[in-house]
């Protein structure tokens, strides 16, 4: 068999593909597996690489009896969403009149905001220490919100700002001959045309909260931590119980994966677009 | 544009009125809160990180508040800190051995899913679930697999014949990065994968149409028109690979935080432990100052570079 016959026949490269993705995701898999064994099962040699049956030990343990667990569940879930709604009230605007308003140095903000996602959280992170002690945002969920929007501000406007250069200007102007303001034309004419962009941009504001550590780790060091750091917390603690670590590593994952399975067109269609061409 | 442009030039001679103004200016109020935002949790920031930079700033005079002025005391002292240059030494080789082998194999993966085939589209955006796990899972993933006892990596290489004896992949001084780097490399794949496939599906097919009349080989084609035209995009995908691998912190934090004996210390992890650990807020802000110069760096070039490519 040649080269050409194997391009040729479009199933050889399903059967391929799918073997790929099986290796390429098998440290998810191995992540369950290992989540739904046993305390003796996780030592086999060989090890099983089926857990049947499953043992649910680790979630009763880990999860549903575990307070703690639950309440960096909680704290997590209050960042990640006051994250998404900072980050969507400050960008939207913004990447609204970078498109479409004629603003002097519209060109250098767009610069700034391109370089400000590329920059690393640690050399924010300490600075932001000094300012947040002072004005007691330190170990709260606001500071983490506000510190996560660094990141994700940026990000949003440079994903957005396309969404918006492709509303029709017809529309616009209709809107502005029956009397609305301009405020009026982006909530109701405009908005709803770029839905699939907030959609991406709200998705991903959430993702990176999510599973943010470096402004965790170092801002909240006492109270509201989220999952992230606790989940580096109780690898210290487990040792090696992995089972049990890999029960919180997929609890902590479940929200990524449903995000992602909801949403998967919308985040595919951000990534390309905000990374190569803005 | 077009509506704005074909008003009349005598109207737009007219002065305006004061209400028409207020409405011109008013467009400004669109981004100023985004401007305020970044100006205080970005902006100064970085600002005062040169100011601390040059102080003598630790423990006890941050409390007392009277920092001696030191200059560029504490950046020479940096510079003169093997542990420092150490650090810089292994963030180079952390990032350049993982976007080789993330760009690598991302840039297989983009070509093997460039043409349509049954299940193309859904195997693509799997792959991508893996990039957007949290770091801090894929590091405790990881650290499970390389487990020395009972990972799965090494059963694996002992059932292939590639080892005999047991490994303990992130402990032993030796293999640490390695370990930490196979993981980066695996978040990233996806990444590069996806980025490269978008450049690769701008190629118009027209080009390849041209070159089977010709009667150009597979090989001839992937080597003078796929490589050739992906130079712009690949070159962006490498530049953003890197200024992403070289700022990485929790990956290795949760693998590693790290050890052993500092062999996983990256700057961004050594920049870490000056202000968090050891409380040096001046040598901290110093090295924070030095990994932001460099990948301030690189990010104008990419910034640049993303430009050239509007243009034309």
């Amino acid at each position: 068999m040649n080269a050409q016959s194997i391009t040729r026949n479009p199933y050889i490269k399903t059967v391929i593909g799918t073997l790929l993705l099986l290796v390429y995701l098998f440290p998810v898999y191995w992540m369950i597996a290992t989540s739904l064994k046993s305390r003796t099962d996780i030592f086999a040699t060989p090890p099983t690489l089926f857990p049947i049956p499953p043992d649910f030990g680790s979630y009763a343990r880990e999860v549903v009896n575990n307070p703690e667990l639950v309440e960096v569940i909680i704290n997590s879930v209050i960042i990640s969403f006051g994250t998404m709604l900072l980050t969507l009230v400050l960008a939207v605007p913004g990447a609204y009149a970078l498109a479409r308003l004629k603003l002097r140095g519209a060109g250098v903000i767009l610069l700034v905001m391109l370089i400000s996602q590329l920059l690393p959280s640690i050399v924010i992170a300490g600075p932001l220490f000094i300012i947040f002690s002072r004005v007691g945002l330190l170990n709260t969920h606001l500071g983490l919100i506000v510190a996560d929007t660094t990141f994700t501000l940026p990000f949003s406007v440079i994903i957005l700002r396309p969404f918006f250069l492709a509303v029709p200007h017809e529309l616009e102007a209709a809107a502005k001959v029956d009397g609305c303001t301009q405020l009026g034309v982006l909530w109701r004419i405009v908005l709803p045309y770029v839905r699939p962009g907030l959609i991406t941009v709200g998705a991903f504001a959430f993702l990176i909260a999510w599973g943010e550590f470096v402004f965790a780790l170092t801002l909240n060091t006492n109270h509201n931590q989220p999952v992230t750091v606790a989940l580096n917390k109780f690898i210290g603690q487990y040792g090696t119980q992995w089972n049990d670590m890999m029960a919180v590593s997929t609890v902590v994952a479940l929200p990524i994966i449903a995000v992602f399975a909801s949403l998967q067109r919308f985040i595919v269609s951000g990534l390309t677009s905000g990374a190569v061409k803005e | 544009m077009a509506f704005e442009n074909s008003r009349p030039a005598a109207y737009r001679s007219v002065p305006l009125t004061w209400s028409a103004r207020l409405s011109k200016n008013s467009h400004y109020l669109f981004v100023v809160p985004m401007l305020i935002f970044m100006l205080l949790t970005t902006g100064y920031p970085i600002f005062a990180n040169f100011q601390m930079s040059l102080y003598d700033l630790n423990v006890a005079t941050f409390r007392s508040g009277d920092a001696p002025f030191v200059g560029l005391n504490n950046y020479l002292e940096l510079l003169r800190d093997p542990a420092f240059v150490y650090s810089v030494q292994l963030s180079l080789a952390f990032t350049s051995v993982s976007i080789a082998l993330q760009f690598t194999l991302g840039f297989a993966l983009a070509l093997f899913f460039n043409r349509p085939f049954p299940g193309n589209g859904l195997m693509r955006s799997l792959l991508l679930l893996a990039w957007l796990l949290p770091s801090v899972v894929g590091g405790t993933i990881f650290r499970w697999m390389l487990d020395g006892d009972y990972g799965v990596f090494n059963y694996f290489l002992r059932g292939i014949g590639l080892m005999q004896d047991t490994r303990y992949w992130l402990l032993d001084p030796n293999t640490a990065l390695a370990g930490t780097i196979m993981a980066n490399a695996w978040v990233g794949i996806p990444f590069n994968m996806i980025l490269l496939l978008a450049g690769l599906q701008s190629i118009s097919p027209t080009y390849y149409e041209a070159a089977n009349i010709d009667g150009a080989s597979m090989f001839q084609r992937f080597a003078y028109i796929t490589l050739p035209m992906m130079r712009p995009v690949a070159l962006g995908v490498l530049l953003l690979s890197f200024i992403y691998t070289f700022k990485v912190f929790d990956l290795i934090y949760v693998m590693t935080a790290g050890g052993p004996v500092n062999v996983t210390t990256v700057l961004p992890i050594f920049t870490y432990r000056l202000t968090f650990s050891f409380f040096r807020f001046g040598d901290g802000a110093a090295a924070a100052v030095l990994l932001l110069l460099g990948l301030l760096l690189l990010a104008i070039g990419y910034a640049r570079l993303i430009r050239f490519e509007e243009a034309a």
